[in-house]
């Protein structure tokens, strides 16, 4: 006799299909209620990401009710609304209409004030959302704060460096990079710091709901705020060098022949963007070569043997 | 986000030729580079139980952070609380802000204290996190790895390990006391078991000599012995006939798993199998257990808390799964006890055809069988995943099958969620 698989039960008992009492009422039931689909309390809660939040690495925005602020974060808010109002200075400063798509567009249309109109409310609009969303900690409104800022600054500029305020006459190029570090750095750390709002308030909450407990909390926020006050001036640092590269590469030169020196000092390529890019490069090559010895691990060595 | 955003800006600034745009493209990545430099000093390391898998770390990770654990309680039973105290170790002579989770399994509760937390663990330090789980369902359960996180200031990078310590516990199955819910065998027990009761009682066995009490019946007294005593009048006593051969038998077939993690079948027939496992041993009767699903794991009669321990474990560990039909398993258990001996069947009574058989085959043999049947469709009914047309048609199929079975001899109680577990019994056996 063969043995037959799967549910029927005549295998076991010489052939008979053993059949007492009504044999499938989950079936019967799932006809009268015209619906056999599974039920949806029984399918475990999955969260795919979208394809944005793959690409970013996470939400967007995450949608976490936060408690009323506590003083880190009401500390963290004003940081936040005073370089959001510099970065708002400098940029208004810094940045011109010339060369953005509403430029190109208002010309074409004949109306060229409509391009300042544009840039400015673009600003003016960046920084309204940027101070609303900081202090209602709400993302989306930094969110799109962030884009305005950084949509005012695309513009095709023609390795220029261009200030919209004409007034100032800046000749000097090395004030200029200044001013254009100034811009970066009040950018990038308006971005941290108005994620350091979301960060800290989510920290807040999730410590008096009691889903997490901190030991030391003020050691932490001091190391935070130290590192606040150090990471932009290096970041500032290493941006300087390579924005002076123009000058650097021909001082270096310049020990050895004084010619090659001179001429490099006057190439418009080395002056221009794609010489920024070449000091990006050998900035970050030194940097990657850093990471390849394993730099960071070697100095946590040391520091510990110093320590010991 | 943020590397994005600065590869973004730097190739889109190199394309419009626009300073402004490589700049801020720079600044950031030099921020994103300085954190990440920062953040590489993370210096973690595993320890505890599994320290051999530190062999596969090199250089400075072999130090850092370790991690002990303490789990008050190996063994809880459901609703239970376990105490856990985790001590975190710094072994490095520089501060750390880390953030500890110590994982827990999903469908426990923290009770009291975190097993998440953030702290600033100075040079050469240990500190204990201490917290208390509540485990509201049955099983075994594993508490760990412990996750170590070291981050830069900012939040942009972390390095993560996780202590391969792991601390195992077994949640029992909550008993009722069911003092009350009597069952008894019918006919005297041949098999005395394992533990030889030396009670007085009503029965065949000889037990004792004891002086006359007016009331005894005179069949009792032993007329040599009162010569012997010199005037006194002896009457005999006789073991107490009381200790039976209980079986239980639990339906774990996947089909008892029906209904609400924490109201289903298999939750409700473990209950009341450690809860009867837990009187009928206290009265010193020997009690087998058989679970049935994929397989059929049964436990010998045995008597004492040693067995109640060997029952609990089982019932703890068994798992919705499989289709075996109950008459497989009676068939497999009549030939190895005696016959007459109480059979408790604990099963929602479905998907199983063989049951009306399997009674049948039973009660021929004058098994008494009681069967308690959690009801899966009150508890389908109850989580609304059922409508009431075929809530009706469903409880008239099992209304006409326990119909059925009763007609057998056998007791059967419906058994709906919210009834005790002496309700229940008193219910099956019907006074």
């Amino acid at each position: 006799m063969v043995e037959k698989e799967g549910k029927d039960t005549s295998h076991l008992y010489d052939g008979k299909s053993v059949r007492s009492s009504a044999p499938s009422r989950k079936k019967a039931a799932g006809r009268v209620t015209q619906s056999i689909s599974i039920p949806k309390d029984a399918i475990p809660e999955t969260n795919v990401p979208t394809w944005v939040e793959s690409f970013f690495g996470g939400p967007l925005v995450p949608s976490v009710r936060f408690l009323s602020p506590n003083k880190t974060v009401v500390r963290l808010q004003t940081a936040s609304i005073t370089v959001l109002l510099l970065l708002g200075l400098v940029t208004f400063v810094i940045t011109p209409a010339s060369g953005t798509a509403w430029f190109w567009l208002a010309n074409l249309l004949g109306v060229p004030f409509f391009s300042g109109l544009i840039h400015y409310l673009l600003l003016i609009g960046g920084l309204v959302t940027g101070a609303y969303g900081i202090l209602q900690r709400d993302q989306r409104m930094i969110l799109i704060s962030q884009v305005a800022i950084i949509l005012v600054t695309i513009r095709f500029a023609g390795s220029k460096v261009e200030f919209a305020m004409d007034s100032l006459d800046i000749s000097s190029e090395f004030i200029q990079k200044l001013m254009l570090i100034f811009y970066a750095t009040f950018l990038v750390m308006y971005i941290e710091l108005s994620s350091g709002v979301i960060r800290f308030s989510m920290l807040d909450t999730s410590i008096r709901t009691r889903e997490v407990y901190v030991m030391g909390q003020e050691n932490i926020v001091q190391r935070y705020n130290r590192s606040l006050a150090t990471t932009p001036i290096i970041a500032a640092f290493v941006a300087l060098v390579t924005l002076l590269i123009n000058v650097i590469i021909p001082a270096l030169i310049g020990i050895f022949d004084e010619v090659s020196s001179n001429r490099l000092s006057e190439s418009v390529e080395l002056t221009s963007v794609y010489g920024v890019a070449l000091g990006t490069a050998m900035v970050f090559g030194i940097i990657a070569i850093s990471f390849t010895i394993n730099l960071p691990a070697r100095i946590q060595k040391f520091q510990e043997r110093r320590a010991n | 986000m943020f590397a994005s955003l600065a590869i973004g800006l730097y190739l889109l600034g190199l394309v419009l030729r626009n300073q402004q745009l490589v700049t801020v493209a720079v600044v950031l990545l030099s921020f994103l580079t300085y954190a990440a430099f920062r953040t590489s000093h993370a210096d973690v390391a595993s320890s505890g139980r599994r320290l051999e898998e530190n062999k596969s770390d090199e250089g400075i990770q072999l130090g850092g952070i370790s991690a002990l654990r303490k789990v008050s309680s190996s063994r809880v039973f459901e609703d239970g609380e376990i105490d856990v105290v985790l001590r975190i170790q710094n072994r490095t002579p520089l501060p750390k802000i880390i953030e500890v989770r110590d994982r827990v399994p999903e469908v426990m509760r923290i009770k009291k204290g975190a097993n998440y937390v953030l702290m600033e663990l100075g040079g050469r330090r240990e500190t204990e996190i201490s917290y208390t789980i509540e485990a509201p369902l049955r099983g075994f359960y594993t508490i760990g790895p412990v996750c170590v996180r070291v981050q830069d200031t900012f939040g942009l990078f972390h390095n993560e390990r996780e202590i391969q310590l792991y601390d195992d516990f077994l949640v029992f199955p909550k008993m009722e006391d069911i003092k009350d819910a009597m069952i008894k065998s019918k006919v005297p027990k041949i098999f005395t078991g394992a533990v030889n009761i030396r009670n007085p009682g009503e029965g065949s066995n000889f037990y004792n000599l004891r002086e006359y009490i007016p009331g005894d019946p005179m069949k009792k007294v032993n007329w040599n012995a009162t010569a012997r005593s010199g005037g006194k009048m002896m009457v005999n006593e006789y073991e107490r006939d009381a200790v039976s051969d209980i079986i239980l038998i639990v339906d774990s077939r996947a089909i008892s798993e029906t209904g609400p993690v924490s109201r289903n079948s298999l939750v409700y027939s473990t209950r009341a199998a450690a809860s009867l496992a837990q009187h009928f041993l206290s009265r010193r009767d020997s009690v087998g257990l058989v679970t049935y699903g994929d397989e059929i794991i049964s436990v010998d009669r045995d008597t004492g808390k040693k067995q109640l321990y060997v029952i609990l474990t089982k019932l703890a560990g068994a798992v919705a799964k499989g289709n075996t039909p109950l008459r497989i398993v009676t068939n497999r258990l009549m030939p190895h006890i005696n016959r007459g001996s109480p059979i408790i069947i604990m099963s929602p009574l479905e998907d199983d055809p063989t049951i009306i058989d399997a009674v049948r085959d039973l009660r021929a043999r004058n098994f008494m069988v009681t069967i308690l049947s959690p009801s899966s469709i009150e508890f389908e009914f109850d989580a609304r995943r059922l409508d009431s047309v075929g809530y009706e048609l469903l409880k008239t199929e099992r209304d006409i099958l326990m119909s059925e079975i009763r007609g057998l001899g056998a007791n059967v109680m419906d058994w709906e969620p919210d009834m005790m577990l002496v309700t229940a019994l008193a219910g099956a056996r019907g006074y």
